[in-house]
């Protein structure tokens, strides 16, 4: 009867969360890790430290991912901000795994409805040309860690970062 | 005994990296609040602690943060502590964790300390309404005050012009010239501040002024792929084509070439109005490639 009632729970809860997943170090929209051979031993470094921010000024990305919220029938809510964290490989493909943060405007922890979390995040898997980060004398390749937050005010993308 | 000598040196630079790494070590007690308030204290506390504890490692190295949490729990009251802690946070985007720690070191030292935030939620967070308040705050406790190079009205002026307050804006970088000219007003304008003068322009449809100022930075910086792109835009709404695309052929050219915006913290974060290579190519299309696309 126990397992029934929790598979009937997970059947109601699961979809709305999507891929979400809770960590003990935080918040994922995916936890698939799918290292592709080439890069599995390559070092891992900070966007920063190779030119790795996605190569779209700050306005392109918020205007496009406002048109893709405006596109679905939903109106969300709330201000603030939703990180995503994730690493790119060291052939400039976004790995699955994804951490989620989100805060109010005032940079204190908030959730925002899973709705607007989800399509931001279909925004960024819309985003393909990650920087294939490379040693100074272009000979070597590496993975990595990379961040795009959205600043939400009243439900719309009003900024990106980095 | 030739093999030996290596082998003591080894014992030697072990011992001594053991000695060092043992001033960052997890505090175990907590100083008395009257010694912690002294300011001989504070400052060798600060020199074991950050500059010669975290600050000698790389910031995404553990070490830096165990440095900065055992001087926290030595003297919780030392406003670097936390500003020092918060730096790896803030390039990550952890907002949370990082405005928490910023907002700590402002709370015990807005002097030294409000300016920054009001930096960081400009240019990291683009938090523009939350980074005027700081910088006004700011503005009254340094009055004329400077931050990462430039004045507290070239900030605010940044926030106004992505807010879309371009009246504001123009004050803000009218005030910020003003400062920068000095009390003889002989003293030279810094770059960027021509660069955004001449975007607010552009933005406010002003084209003559916008391609004055422009001009003026080019003449400074001709590689400039920003103020080359954004000049063209300017030559675009003038409907002088030629002039457009000789401009944005030169933004290519210097993106290509590597340069970019001259700020520090570009590496980190795009400022605002700063454009790619995407832009330049998308203003380079034909009219009707744009609507394909």
């Amino acid at each position: 009867m126990r397992l029934l009632l929790t598979a009937c729970l997970l059947g109601f809860w699961l979809p709305g969360l999507g891929q979400r997943v809770v960590l003990p170090d935080g918040e994922y929209m995916d936890t698939t890790s799918t290292w592709q051979s080439a890069c599995r031993l390559k070092p891992t470094t900070r966007y920063y430290n190779v030119n790795g921010k996605y190569p779209r000024s700050s306005d392109t990305l918020r205007e496009q991912a406002q048109a893709l919220l405006q596109r679905g029938d939903h109106t969300y809510s709330g201000s603030g901000y939703v990180t995503f964290r994730f690493i790119v490989d060291c052939t400039g493909r976004r790995l699955p795994r994804t951490q989620v943060l989100q805060t109010d405007a005032q940079f204190r922890r908030y959730r925002f409805r899973p709705e607007l979390v989800e399509a931001l995040y279909a925004y960024l898997n819309t985003l393909t040309d990650w920087h294939v980060a490379r040693s100074p004398n272009g000979q070597e390749t590496a993975n990595y860690i990379a961040c795009m937050a959205f600043k939400i005010s009243n439900g719309k993308v009003v900024a990106v970062c980095p | 005994m030739e093999k030996s000598w290596p082998c003591a040196l080894n014992l030697l630079l072990g011992l001594l990296l053991t000695a060092h790494l043992g001033s960052c070590q997890p505090a175990t007690s907590q100083a008395p609040p009257d010694k912690c308030s002294r300011r001989t204290y504070q400052d060798s506390l600060v020199a074991r602690y950050i500059e010669h504890g975290a600050q000698q490692y790389s910031y995404l190295d553990p070490r830096w943060t165990q440095c900065c949490d055992s001087l926290i729990a030595i003297c919780p009251n030392i406003a670097v502590a936390y500003r020092e802690k918060a730096i790896p946070l803030i390039k990550d985007d952890k907002f949370e964790e990082a405005f928490a720690l910023e907002n700590k070191a402002v709370a015990l030292d807005p002097k030294q300390w409000l300016a920054y935030r009001g930096f960081l939620k400009c240019i990291f967070a683009k938090d523009y309404e939350g980074a005027i308040i700081d910088f006004q705050g700011a503005a009254r406790l340094t009055p004329n005050g400077f931050e990462m190079d430039h004045t507290y009205p070239f900030f605010e002026g940044l926030c106004n012009l992505e807010l879309g307050r371009y009246a504001r804006a123009k004050a803000d970088f009218e005030r910020d010239m003003q400062q920068q000219r000095g009390p003889d007003g002989k003293r030279d304008i810094h770059f960027n501040t021509l660069f955004y003068v001449g975007v607010l322009h552009y933005e406010m449809k002003q084209y003559e002024p916008a391609a004055t100022y422009l001009g003026r930075y080019l003449s400074i910086y001709p590689q400039h792929p920003d103020a080359n792109y954004y000049l063209a835009l300017v030559h675009r709404a003038q409907r002088n084509e030629p002039l457009a695309k000789r401009h944005l052929e030169l933004a290519r050219q210097a993106l290509t070439q590597g340069y970019q915006l001259n700020e520090d913290n570009t590496y980190y974060s795009n400022y605002p109005h700063q454009i790619t290579a995407y832009e330049v190519e998308a203003a380079l299309l034909p009219a009707t490639a744009k609507q394909v696309r």
